[in-house]
């Protein structure tokens, strides 16, 4: 008897709350959404670790510091190496340990506080001092310290010399700050964004963690990345790119950059009123080999490997040519690159030779060989590549391979301590060649754990951060590819394009694809 | 009345003291699967990129080279301080993960409940109404498929047909862009932030966008409560006072929907506050589906990240209130039933 009431109760206010519902919706048809037609909505299925540059070392967050920050030097659009951008030009002494940096005058954060060296300083110090779990004062190891000569330069020192520190000021590691708003010693939360002020051409006026970041344009920008062309920028986070490539064909986003699979994005290839936009790119996929762990501890193994290596299959099949067979670590369209392994293995895969390299070394075939791969950290395409280099090894009978896969959080941290041949990607600090061979091949910073070692690869690698000159510097970076492909620890295969999705009424997008791989959001118009 | 009083107050303060253990075991639980699961956030953030050595020095700048006892005394010291902590990957507070993604949760699970209940309500009555006819065949045949379809699989399905075929509704997020990036948050949940600002044109762009996830998780869970309407008023159909009912003349309508059914619904209320811990769950699919950013999304995202702090935090949101539920359903059925509480 007590139910009756307080179910007629719960049914009133059931019924009160559709009722509201209804009056709303009603009230809602007769009043347009309020658009900003020139603001550009960006989809991605990146993250943000952190806004402040000086605790995150992912894209997703770079991406966001692009649009809000600056750097001395920075890669305006049709510019492929660091040029001046809140510095006029930055000079080494003769022994490349010393950088001198003379600054622009009259530069202004968004919230109106003057560029100075000071701020220079501060934005290097407290890098350093804070020390972010992600990483990014790694970048700036070599840093001894950071004078200041007035208030419109500053000097690098370092500890060793490096004629690649130009570059360095183009990374995460060297994006300048306001020294009047950023605490020394702790990061900026994202969600504080009256703080996150920079130089660069927008300023973030909301930021929801996981779901999306709102720009609009600074008006203190100066425009020296190039003037902003729109009304302002909003990206949209997605965790899978399935229902973004939906908020696509829907209309809800303009464009997507980063990162659908080969299947979509070839989908979307053919979706009318979508254009799917490729440029150079610079992240690269290669298999390691163990070289202490057998049977890729036998350089004839490693040999024999690099004679079968399927590229073109895999970039054609799998990739849907998204991606281009690539012959050396050094990604192909940087300066230095040689298509080492191509002259050394060949273009093409040779079951001859590879069989040759092994009955030379006494190996008996077929050599048994179990490659690890990661479903969770490269893409959906990570099985069907690594099924097709399975396929083509065993086709050639010399080589019987077993896949296992394992989580990424597992995979990372075991890589060359447990794994004879492993699937790995590799994403530059900055984009220059250097960055593709002192991580892999100096014995001290070679992260894959593979065991690998050389002598004449190390002085190599000394010389060329020490360089007088790019001639010389060049030419030590072709010696270390030879180097690298002869010795054959690490087998490079291919080079991914920056591919970008956009809408039919989206333009700008195709000019910013290039090596540096920056989508510059502000030279983006909507029709 | 006193001893009734009194044996509602000896029941409550009993059921209350057995959630200190379970929540105890629970956070226990939690953590320990935590640490025996593979990985750890530096090596899945840093790994394929920095040395060893740098790995290394960052876990111990976190703590984890620590022993797990040690790890396990401060996870509950902060806990008992009512401090979830902070997330590894992404500097968060759990605290605030809990309130922001938690509203959407909370506006999800509250609608798809609503859809739950009607949908159930509507063809479990039907089918208990008309037993063995084709329509009981059509609603117990709809009942036990949507019940058993999962709620990703019929959220891709109701994506492409509604989505992309028709495109009547948006197919991801609590809102579009736009609205999103104009719009003020009071309580984080957006439903009620438009009417707050009475704000109609984004209350109206809120509503689309929660059709497609609140259905889909709606009408999967509405499956329990076809099978179970639909059984209770079969059997309150054959109890005497209906046939008294009948007996005295009362039309066949009226027998069913205002003695009948009425009574049906009791069971229900127990089996609403079992369900949310299955919704929960739901959730956590339906919002990876949708891109809703409620807790469920989180947690997908930072298990992927083996972000200890966050996943944490979030389960035991998840399981707290679950045991909120089953104490507030036990306490109304106490209060209800006197049955329950001798």
């Amino acid at each position: 008897m007590h139910v009756r009431p307080r179910l007629r109760h719960l049914a009133v206010l059931g019924l009160a709350g559709l009722a509201l519902a209804v009056v709303g919706v009603t009230a809602a048809q007769s009043k347009p959404l309020h658009s900003t037609a020139s603001t550009i909505i960006d989809g991605t299925t990146d993250t943000v670790t952190n806004v402040d540059p000086a605790g995150n070392y992912d894209y997703g967050s770079a991406t966001v510091d692009l649009l809000v920050y600056q750097h001395l030097l920075d890669y305006p659009e049709g510019h492929r190496s660091p040029t001046p951008s809140l510095a006029t030009g930055c000079t080494a002494n003769a022994a490349q340990t010393a950088w001198t940096c003379t600054l622009k005058k009259g530069v202004k954060f968004s919230n109106g506080d003057p560029f100075t060296s000071a701020d220079v300083k501060w934005s290097f110090d407290r890098v350093n001092a804070i020390k972010d779990p992600s990483g990014i004062y790694g970048l700036i190891s070599n840093l001894k310290d950071v004078t200041t000569n007035g208030d419109y330069s500053v000097t690098f020192n370092l500890k060793t010399p490096q004629s690649t520190w130009p570059f360095i000021l183009t990374t995460g590691a060297a994006t300048i700050v306001d020294h009047k708003v950023y605490p020394a010693d702790k990061i900026v939360a994202n969600t504080d964004t009256k703080n996150l002020v920079g130089t660069g051409p927008y300023v973030l006026s909301k930021f929801t963690p996981g779901q999306q970041a709102v720009f609009t344009p600074n008006p203190n920008y100066d425009g020296s990345l190039g003037s902003v062309k729109n009304g302002g920028v909003i990206i949209n986070y997605y965790s899978k790119s399935s229902t973004m490539k939906l908020a696509l064909q829907q209309g809800t986003i303009d464009m997507a950059f980063r990162d659908f699979t080969p299947t979509e994005y070839a989908a979307l290839g053919k979706t009318s009123g979508i254009t799917v936009f490729k440029g150079s790119g610079v992240v690269i996929r290669y298999l390691v080999l163990n070289v202490k762990r057998p049977p890729t501890n036998n350089l004839a193994v490693r040999k024999a490997i690099a004679y079968l290596f399927p590229r073109q299959d895999i970039a054609s099949r799998i990739y849907h040519g998204n991606v281009q067979p690539l012959y050396s670590m050094v990604p192909a369209g940087l300066p230095g690159h040689v298509n080492a392994f191509g002259e050394l293995y060949g273009l093409a895969p040779s079951t001859a030779k590879a069989k040759a390299v092994l009955k030379a070394a006494h190996v008996k075939t077929p050599v048994k060989l179990t490659v690890w791969w990661t479903p969770s950290h490269y893409g959906d395409a990570s099985a069907d590549e690594y099924t097709e280099i399975q396929r083509a090894l065993n086709a050639s009978k010399l080589f019987k391979v077993t896949l296992k896969s394992a989580e990424w959080a597992t995979y990372s941290k075991t890589l060359g301590t447990q794994y004879g041949a492993f699937q790995l990607g590799w994403f530059p600090d900055y984009v220059d060649a250097e960055d593709y061979l002192v991580p892999f091949y100096a014995s001290g910073s070679n992260f894959t754990s593979n065991g690998y070692k050389s002598a004449k690869m190390d002085a190599l690698l000394h010389q060329e951060q020490g360089a007088k000159s790019t001639a010389q510097r060049l030419s030590i970076v072709q010696q270390a590819q030879m180097i690298a492909a002869k010795d054959a620890p690490i087998i490079p295969y291919w080079q991914g394009a920056m591919l970008a999705v956009g809408r039919s009424d989206i333009h700008g997008i195709q000019g910013t694809l290039d090596p540096t791989y920056l989508m510059r959001f502000w030279e983006i118009t909507k029709s | 009345m006193g001893t009734q009083s009194s044996s509602l107050k000896r029941y409550a303060l009993t059921r209350l003291a057995l959630v200190v253990p379970m929540v105890f075991i629970l956070l226990t639980l939690v953590f320990l699967l935590m640490r025996v699961a593979p990985g750890n956030p530096v090596s899945a953030a840093l790994g394929g990129h920095a040395p060893p050595a740098v790995i290394k020095a960052i876990s111990h700048q976190l703590g984890y080279d620590k022993p797990v006892y040690v790890q396990y005394g401060h996870y509950l010291g902060q806990i008992v301080r009512g401090n979830f902590g902070t997330t590894i990957s992404d500097r968060r507070s759990v605290g605030s993960i809990i309130l922001v993604n938690g509203a959407a949760t909370l506006e999800l699970t509250f609608f798809a409940m609503i859809i739950a209940i009607i949908v159930g309500m509507l063809v479990g009555l039907v089918s208990g109404r008309f037993r063995d006819s084709p329509l009981d065949t059509g609603g117990r045949l709809f009942g036990i498929v949507v019940y058993a379809t999962p709620v990703f699989f019929l959220g891709l399905l109701a994506q492409l047909v509604f989505g992309t075929w028709l495109n009547w509704l948006p197919t991801s997020d609590q809102a579009s862009p736009i609205t999103q990036a104009l719009m003020k948050t009071h309580t984080n949940i957006f439903f009620l932030d438009a009417i707050i600002d009475g704000n109609w044109s984004a209350f109206w762009d809120i509503v689309k966008h929660l059709i497609l996830p609140a259905t889909t998780l709606g009408i999967v869970y509405g499956g329990v409560f076809i099978r179970l309407i639909r059984v209770n008023v079969i059997r309150t159909l054959k109890e005497d006072y209906i046939e008294a009912a009948r007996a005295r003349g009362i039309n066949e309508r009226s027998v069913v929907y205002h003695h009948a059914f009425r009574n049906a619904l009791v069971p229900v209320i127990t089996v609403v506050g079992l369900q949310l811990a299955l919704l929960l769950g739901g959730a956590i699919l339906t919002e990876t589906t949708f891109n809703w950013p409620g807790l469920g999304h989180e947690l997908y995202v930072y298990l992927q990240n083996r972000d200890y702090a966050a996943v944490q935090g979030i389960v035991v949101v998840f399981a707290l209130v679950v045991v909120a539920a089953s104490i507030v359903i036990d306490f109304a059925n106490a209060f209800i039933d006197p049955r329950v509480r001798y």
